[in-house]
Parts: structure tokens; sequence; C-alpha cells
């Protein structure tokens, strides 16, 4: 199926078609950008709410990240219909679970959750980005970051999607600190954690047309979800 | 399988909110490639009082969607009285098909707008083939995007998003005669649907003037 | 007890003019024909205790299993028809097992229970695929576990419906044997006071006379987890009764 998929995506016309139309190809790449950072007893994820399709913007105020818990959050970017598809999927399995087990679902289950129903669809993948972002039983912040067919590690902080690729090595230097000799910093606030999300968005944005519009944070603490917005490059 | 392609294909379908109310216009020329293959086919649906779509792509998936949409609309008439198909509905039923429709390989070739009243509250989103959706004031599909959206944009910001249902519509009317003039596949033959707290009605069909004055008052050179 | 029933007992889809299910009702009343199986739920943890009927000495007490571990967690204990229980005791395994599969976490006893019930009541429905019995199941099961809510115990009848319980006796010494656990029972037994009580009692309603062959015991705690006490600990136990 994909050997057709990929040659008919390739072809730059369809014999038959009266249109100059390349064949049919089941993916779009709609862009975003997620990253997330984890704390001692916080976590806070951004995403920003810009959707494209090559260089033209769908919206600019379409939300990439979804509350599923009072301690979890799930961000999904990539082919937004799959973004879709699958979040919704994800809302009805939690649901289930609540239902058959009585109890909100924690973020570690959650995580496991999400690797099993994107490796569900191991030969027609769900083509997203994917950060599960919460606190864990010991109310320690999580990252999980997963690919599209749900190979997963929890890090401390995690940055993917579109812009993935120039925030990272940012929070590399800042949080990951590998071979730097300078003195360690402060542990990490919520505060902290908020200014270098900020940081890298707007950096990237300046650099990515796939960032960009607004960045919208959640942050989790034991006392629940606060969101926020701030403003990004909108050019 | 997998050898999916348009063939009859309808243009641009652009959208907009204003104060209490959608408006959505698209005109009526149903193109084979580059000929213009049938003129007077409405791609704008008012499915109820309250909700209302426009359709560009392949005319026959649109055609076939339509009825059952129909169908579905009807079946809430008869069984469930009184409750409508809400834009919501409708706009989440039609990703849902879409995207069953992508992964089956068998898509249907049509972006979407869909507009409406929704427990009071204008709603403006839009579906592609893919199942692609999302919601906003501002919709175009096809040359639509480079062509009304700037404009639609720059007029709901200089108004900073107040807009009286008249001017809806003639700013429909402007972007409609836009498209004319720069879409090789669009027409002259148009339709207006709006629906508002009063009701849904579509206005036309409708005719674009050759009108240069629009254009030029858009260009920076 | 039962003379008017006679028309209303053969399909176990169908109700009596009084509104009862004779073949759910004669399964409940084949448990108390098994051995007799006691559950005590204390803050340190869950005892589980079978009675095991040898009846000859030619036969291997060893082989019949009444107390199975679920996950390593979890165990129960069964009491009625053994064949039966395997069907149930194999549900509960692979959901406990797929719960951790999907969720990367222990399933609470409480899940466990509620997915083998939705297996206990499917008798007799013929629109589900292959899986459905045409009778209800004749056992009764204790299922005992510790997870995130601490120690628990859940008892489970033939139709499905299942309930909490601190303590519960099924078989054949149920009626005797539960009279003498609201006695001896409090919260704050402490495990070893349980084991006590729990020998003793089934002591009291077992007509052999109890020895470390003809009665198994499992502890679960949240420690440790699962465990079969062995035929010495047994004996040691029995030992600290009363004679």
């Amino acid at each position: 199926m994909f050997k057709e998929m990929q040659s008919l995506a390739n072809a730059q016309m369809t014999d038959a078609s009266p249109h100059k139309v390349a064949g049919f190809y089941p993916y779009a790449d709609n862009g975003g950008t997620l990253a997330a950072i984890a704390g001692d007893g916080f976590v806070v994820i951004g995403g920003d709410t810009r959707l494209t399709t090559g260089y033209q913007i769908y919206s600019r105020e379409a939300s990439k990240l979804t509350k599923l818990t009072d301690k979890t959050i799930i961000g999904s970017c990539g082919c937004w219909c799959d973004s879709l598809t699958f979040t919704k999927g994800l809302h009805i399995r939690l649901q289930y679970y609540l239902y058959e087990n009585n109890k909100p679902i924690s973020t570690n289950a959650t995580a496991q959750l999400v690797s099993n129903m994107l490796y569900q669809k191991r030969f027609f993948p769900y083509y997203v980005s994917t950060i599960v972002a919460g606190l864990d039983a010991d109310n320690q912040g999580a990252v999980y970051s997963y690919d599209p067919v749900g190979s997963t590690e929890r890090h401390r902080y995690r940055a993917q999607g579109t812009a993935g690729s120039l925030i990272q090595p940012f929070l590399d230097c800042v949080l990951g600190r590998g071979n730097q000799t300078a003195p360690e910093p402060e542990k990490l606030t919520k505060e902290q954690a908020m200014i270098y999300l900020k940081d890298a968005f707007m950096s990237a944005a300046e650099r990515e047309i796939g960032c960009g519009d607004f960045l919208q944070i959640m942050i989790v603490t034991p006392q629940g979800v606060e969101e926020e917005r701030f403003k990004l490059r909108k050019d | 399988m997998s050898n999916s392609y348009p063939v009859n294909t309808g243009s641009s379908v652009i959208g907009l909110c204003f104060d209490d109310g959608v408006v959505i216009a698209a005109d009526t020329l149903v193109s084979y490639g580059k000929m213009a293959r049938f003129f007077d086919c409405s791609r704008l649906y008012k499915v109820n009082q309250t909700t209302i779509a426009g359709c560009g792509g392949d005319y026959a998936d649109y055609q076939f969607l339509h009825n059952l949409i129909e169908q579905k609309q009807i079946d809430r008439e008869a069984n469930e009285q009184g409750v409508d198909l809400s834009p919501r509905a409708l706009h989440s039923w039609l990703t849902r098909v879409q995207y069953n429709r992508r992964s089956k390989f068998e898509p249907l070739w049509t972006s979407w707008v869909v507009g409406g009243i929704d427990e009071g509250k204008p709603f403006l989103g839009f579906v592609d083939k893919l199942g692609t959706a999302y919601k906003d004031s501002i919709i175009a599909t096809g040359f639509g995007t480079y062509m009304a959206v700037p404009v639609m944009r720059k007029f709901y910001d200089d108004k900073n998003g107040r807009i009286t249902r008249d001017e809806a519509i003639g700013l429909m009317k402007k972007c409609i005669g836009l498209l004319f003039a720069r879409d090789c596949s669009a027409h002259n033959m148009y339709e207006i649907a709006v629906v508002d707290a009063n009701g849904a009605e579509i206005l036309g069909p409708l005719r674009a003037t050759h009108d240069w004055s629009n254009v030029k008052e858009h260009r920076t050179s | 007890m039962f003379l008017t029933r006679s028309e209303y007992d053969r399909g176990v889809n169908t109700f009596s003019p009084e509104g009862r299910l004779f073949q759910v009702e004669y399964a409940i009343e084949a448990i108390k024909l098994g051995t007799t199986a006691i559950g005590i739920a204390t803050l340190e943890g869950v005892i589980l205790a079978v009675e095991k009927r040898v009846t000859s000495p030619l036969m291997e007490p060893a082989t019949t299993e009444k107390i199975a571990e679920i996950d390593a967690h979890i165990g129960c204990a069964c009491s009625g028809l053994m064949a039966d229980s395997r069907t149930l005791v194999d549900r509960a395994r692979v959901e406990a097992q797929n719960h951790w599969f999907l969720y990367n976490e222990n399933m609470s006893v409480e899940s466990v229970t509620q997915s083998v019930s939705n297996l206990a009541i499917q008798f007799g429905d013929s629109d589900s695929d292959g899986n459905a019995m045409s009778r209800p199941f004749g056992v009764a099961i204790l299922f005992a576990g510790c997870d995130e809510d601490g120690p628990q115990l859940f008892y489970m009848d033939p139709s499905g419906t299942y309930v909490q319980c601190d303590a519960k006796a099924i078989g054949s010494g149920c009626e005797g044997a539960q009279q003498a656990l609201q006695e001896a029972y409090s919260k704050s037994l402490s495990l070893t006071a349980a084991l006590k009580v729990l020998l003793t009692i089934l002591k009291q309603v077992m007509e052999e006379k109890l020895n470390s062959s003809n009665v198994e015991v499992a502890i679960i705690t949240p420690a440790a987890g699962y465990r079969m006490l062995s035929k010495e600990e047994i004996e040691n136990a029995i030992k600290e009764i009363p004679a």
C-alpha cells in the first residue's frame, strides 16, 4: 500500500485526470512546534497556534495542546488530520479508562497508552509528533516524547515539530548543560522554565516559517492546570 | 483503489463571520479541467435555518455528500422534531467522513466551508479531503486563500472584527469580483449564503461585473 | 423451598412470574456444595485460605489448586465447580496482563473483578462469539490484592454480582464461618492475628481434621505481593492455634 502511495505521490499528473493534479497522498505537513520542560512539582508545555500547508497559513488560532486530566496534557502536531483523529481517539480511551477503573488515568499510564495507540497503526502511521507532559505519582514533572509509530522516552525537557530542531539545542544548552564548566544554576523554577519556553519559541519564530502567531503554554502543578498565551511573529 | 482524482470541479469558496452571523460565497461554475463545463451549478447548501455550507473540488463528491447530509437532516426532522443539524455537528461529522475515506485511500475530493449559528454564536469551519479541520472567523479554499483572505483579513482588522451583515455581504461581492478577475477557473455567476439569528438564506444567483477598479485598489505596484 | 418453579427453571434467559432467574439461583446454591474458602482484608495485607477435600489417601492433595495467582499483586480463591473457575481465572489473568501492557501499571483489584464479572454474566448470550457459556458459571470467587488503595478483598458470585468485603467466607461452611468472622474481625487486626483467626474458623467448619495438606493459604501484601504459604509455614501456623 505504501509503495503505491509513494509512486502516486511522485506522479506529476494522473493520466486520466483532466487536471494537472498530483496523485492522492494521504498525509499533509501542517507544521507546528511543541516543547515541554519538567521540574520539581511542575511541568510546562508550550505549542504555537499556527496551522499551515506549504507557504500558506490555514489558521493562526489552532491549539495543539489538549488537557487530558488535571495532571496530564498532550501536545500533537504534524499531519493535522491525524492529530485531530488521534487526540479524539485518545479522549475516548481515557473515558473508557475512567469508567472501567473508577479513577482518572495517571500521566505514566497515559504515556504508555499513547505509545500503544501510535504503534497500533505501525503500517499506516499517524504522521504526528507527540509530547505527553504531566505530573507523575510523586508529583514530579514528566515529559514523554514519541515518534509517529510510538517509540517513546521520558525526558526532563523536549522539543518536537517543525522548529523542534531549533529549540532542542537551546534547551540542551540552558537545561542539559552537557560538558559545561560554568557553575550549576539554581534549581529550576516554574517561572524560569516559562522564560526558557518563551525565549525558545520567540527565537524559533524568527527563523522557522512553520512556527508563529501565538504561543500557548499550559502549566501543570499539583493545584491543577493554568493556561497562558503570548504573541509570536505573525509574518 | 488509489487512483482517485477530481474530474468536474468547482473553484474557491470563501466565508466570513460577522457580528451575529456568517456569510459563505462561491461561484456557480463547474469546470472539466480547463474547460468551463457547467455554468449553473450551485455549490452552496442551506442545510437548515441554522446551518449553511459551501463546497469546492469534485462536484460529484459534493453531490454525494449533499445527499448524505440531506438525509441526515430529514431523519432529524422526522425523528427528533426541532433538533436541527448544528454547524458544529456538521463540521465534526464531515471531518470524520473525509478522514475515514482518506484512510481507505478513497478520498472524497472536496474542501468544505461550514457555517452557521451554534449556541447563539457565529460558527465557521473548514474541512478538506484529508479530514484536516479548523475553525476560524475567516476561511477560504483554493485560489481564495491567496486572493480573498488578505482582503477579508484587512477589512476584518480595520473594523476590529465588528462587521454588519450588509458589510459582510458587500465584502463577499468584492472578493468574488477579485476572484473572477484573476482566477481563470472562476465565474461571474455566484451565490451568497447568509445565516443569522433570523434564519438562513441563499442570495442569488448574482452576477459579478468586469470591474477592474477593485483589482487596482489592491495592487501595490 | 422451590415448589412452584418447574416451568421456569429451564432457560437461563427466562424470568419466572415472580421475577426470578432460577438457573442463576441454582448456580448460587451450587457454591454451597463447594469447599469453604475464606478471605480477610487487614491494613497490612489480605489473606486467603481454602479447605481442600482430600477424599482418598491415594489422592495427591497438591493437584487441587483452589487458590490462584492472577498477577504479582492479586490472587483469588474459588469455591464451586473448579473446572469453571479455570475459565474465569484465565480471563482475570489475561485482563491483568493486558492492563499492564496498555498502561504500564498494575490493574486494580476492583477492575479485575469487574472484568471477570463481565464474563460471568455473559451466559446464554448467543450474540457474543465463542466465549459465552450456555449456563451460569458454578463458582464464587474471592479476589484479594493490594493496589494503590491498599489491601482489598472482593467477592463475586455466579451471577456476576460483586461486592467489596472486609472478610468473607464462601462454600459449604460459609454460614458458620461468616458468623465467626463477624465476631473475630476488627480493622486493626495484624496479619499474623488474621491468619490465626482464619485457620481457627476453617478448623471449626471443616469436617476433616485441619492439617498442612488439606488447607491452602495465600498472603498478599503491598511489599511482597502475592505469596503462597509453604507446607512448613502452614504447619507452624496450625501449631499456634488452640487445639
